[in-house]
């Protein structure tokens, strides 16, 4: 997708072509990609790429529930409130600068 | 976002903040409270037809003639007029503002109904990237037909089902698509499904589902079909196997039945009884079944007795199921409603028992398996009912309609209906009875958003349905500025109905971002209609 400002004159041809907007219904927002992770405690690993799962939380639900059922015998309930307790390190999530 | 209530104040407020991220359509919203439709025209003089619905693009309002054989489509515009006096606001509206063409008009007629055959006016769907508009027609309804074919017993069967496609712009029919000797629920589009550019229509009677595809070009494709064969080569597969059979006269035999039917051009040509097989569907789902209930046990003999109990005990419910209803949930994933037979036909399907399959159409698995009183699939309705409301990615307005998952208003109204329930799983199933969701059946006006205006929904909802009429107007009310009466929407004649004793229904067609509306107020006879127009003057 083009960056709007990716055109325009500035004092270094790269500056603005990483600018993306943030959010589709308002183009005119524009946040750069490249996301800062929000602590010290590890480096994130080098050539890291974020992108957004294509199956939607709802299918991702469904999913995880049956393969925890195939896999273990644990009540339906208790793999609910175990999935909501825990929190999964995702590649997925992107973390917003801000 | 904004500070003051005032529309003056609030357009300056806008020119310097920016809304949070992800809040510019809501903040945009927010104007609505102060443009709001309260000017009523009192049953305007329009033509006798069935205004159906406004396109969730705005640009077409869909109506069909009362004998149900033309389409008539109308462009929905605002009325102008000029007034030479100084102080115009005052003055009433000139008659010739107050006229139905005034704000609406007509673009063509086209009649898609040959003899014989009916529009069936409750159902349209609309793909908005390219303007299409789905419509069907039917002959009449054969009840007791013999269920030969692969057909299922007690299902109604229509000699004729046409489904049209039309380029709204000039109403030129694209392509056609004829189901013969079939049964497609057609009542509030509830039998078919579109996503994208997605169709699914659920064959009842042969318990079937067409997965078709609108090209740009406006040609309809077939993708799959879903039901006996799930694999596109299950077919070819089959019927090669059949044919290297040991007998060879056998299977001269049913190459000659094949070669009968193909000349046919049936697609259905295994003749019924012919196989012991179950549908290919069928398999998948009691697999699925015994595979769920086998992990559950991790003992032999507790195994096999789980499974007596639970597989083989009502093996042949299992086996009687048919599908009901079908949603895309993505690109690739249907959730299937399976019920039984009566169930299916019947108006009111809530005692009859039903279940729930995701099918994932591409590696033909079942995903997931639900009872409809399951507090699991409760949980995920709760939690992401938006996801199962899916729209297409181009499709903008229909992203923000209010649910119990993105409002606080909907979902209170929800909370305190659970704890009102006297049971919890009366509760939930008829919660979950709402599944699957039909497809395009609630309206995107902002008008129904939950967080600027607060209204009785037993009176006027998004939902597109007839409801009992009142006498009295409808009354919206502002969220944020409690208690304060924003506009009214009034059906019938201003003076009231005179005839008290016969029931009105009362339909109400709202522009998807204009403040425009109209309300239809009929009796059940043939009497023409009310109509009334909503707009802000």
């Amino acid at each position: 997708m083009g960056s709007m400002l990716g055109d325009w004159p500035s004092f270094d041809p790269m500056n603005f072509s990483q600018l993306r907007p943030s959010d589709p219904s308002s183009p005119s927002r524009m946040t750069p990609v490249t996301y800062c992770p929000t602590h010290d405690r590890c480096q994130p690993p080098p050539n890291q790429v974020i992108a957004s799962e294509s199956r939607n939380i709802l299918l991702r639900n469904m999913y995880k529930r049956t393969e925890d059922k195939l896999r273990s015998k644990r009540p339906a309930s208790e793999i609910l409130i175990t999935d909501q307790g825990l929190k999964h390190p995702r590649t997925s999530t992107a973390e917003s600068p801000f | 976002m904004f500070k003051s209530n005032n529309v003056t104040a609030r357009i300056f407020q806008r020119q310097i903040c920016t809304p949070a991220p992800g809040t510019s359509i809501y903040s945009a919203r927010r104007f609505y409270e102060n443009i709001v439709p309260s000017c009523t025209i009192y049953d305007v003089e329009c033509p006798d037809h069935s205004f159906r619905k406004f396109t969730e693009d705005g640009l077409y309002l869909i109506s069909f003639s009362r004998n149900h054989q033309d389409l008539i489509v109308y462009r929905p515009r605002w009325p102008s007029f000029s007034c030479k006096e100084e102080d115009c606001d005052t003055h009433e509206l000139p008659p010739k503002a107050k006229k139905f063409e005034g704000f609406f008009t007509e673009l063509y007629s086209v009649s898609l109904a040959t003899s014989g055959e009916l529009i069936c006016k409750d159902f349209f769907l609309y793909m908005e990237n390219n303007q299409f508009g789905l419509f069907a027609t039917s002959t009449a309804q054969i009840h007791d037909a013999p269920a030969v074919g692969g057909a299922v017993q007690g299902v109604p069967c229509v000699e004729k089902i046409t489904f049209h496609l039309l380029r709204m712009e000039d109403g030129v029919v694209l392509d056609e698509r004829v189901f013969w000797s079939d049964y497609v629920n057609l009542a509030h589009s509830m039998g078919v499904f579109l996503y994208d550019d997605l169709l699914a229509i659920v064959s009842l009677r042969y318990q079937r589902i067409h997965i078709l595809q609108i090209r740009d070009s406006g040609n309809l494709v077939d993708v799959r079909t879903i039901g006996e064969f799930c694999r596109e080569d299950d077919e070819l597969f089959l019927y090669s196997s059949v044919q290297s059979m040991a007998n060879p006269d056998k299977s001269k035999q049913l190459h000659q039945m094949t070669v009968n039917h193909a000349a046919n051009g049936l697609h259905h040509d295994r003749p019924a009884g012919e196989t012991s097989f179950l549908s290919g569907i069928k398999q998948r789902l009691l697999s699925f079944i015994y595979q769920g209930i086998w992990n559950e046990e991790t003992d032999q003999t507790l195994r096999m007795q789980c499974l007596k109990k639970k597989f083989y005990f009502h093996f042949q419910d299992y086996v009687d199921l048919i599908i009901w209803k079908v949603q895309f949930l993505d690109r690739h994933h249907l959730l299937i409603k399976f019920g039984s037979v009566d169930g299916g036909v019947s108006r009111n399907a809530d005692n009859h028992p039903a279940f729930f399959a995701v099918y994932n159409m591409e590696t033909t698995e079942i995903t997931a398996f639900y009872q409809n009183s399951t507090d699991e699939l409760y949980l995920l309705f709760e939690l992401f009912c938006d996801h199962f409301h899916v729209s297409g990615k181009n499709s903008l307005y229909m992203n923000f309609i209010s649910t119990h998952s993105n409002n606080i208003h909907n979902l209170e109204q929800l909370k305190s209906n659970k704890n009102k329930a006297s049971s919890l799983s009366q509760f939930v199933k008829k919660m979950l009875s709402s599944l699957p969701f039909s497809c395009q059946s609630q309206s995107p006006s902002p008008y129904f958003d939950q967080s600027l205006f607060r209204y009785d929904e037993k009176l006027i909802s998004a939902t597109d349905r007839h409801r009992q009429s009142t006498d009295h107007p409808i009354k919206f009310i502002s969220r944020r500025q409690p208690n304060i009466l924003k506009f009214k929407i009034k059906p019938g004649p201003e003076a009231g109905n005179t005839d008290t004793r016969s029931k009105k229904i009362s339909s109400f067609l709202f522009h998807p971002f204009l403040p425009l509306a109209l309300s239809v107020q009929q009796t059940l006879f043939l009497q023409p209609a009310v109509v009334n127009i909503h707009f802000r003057r």
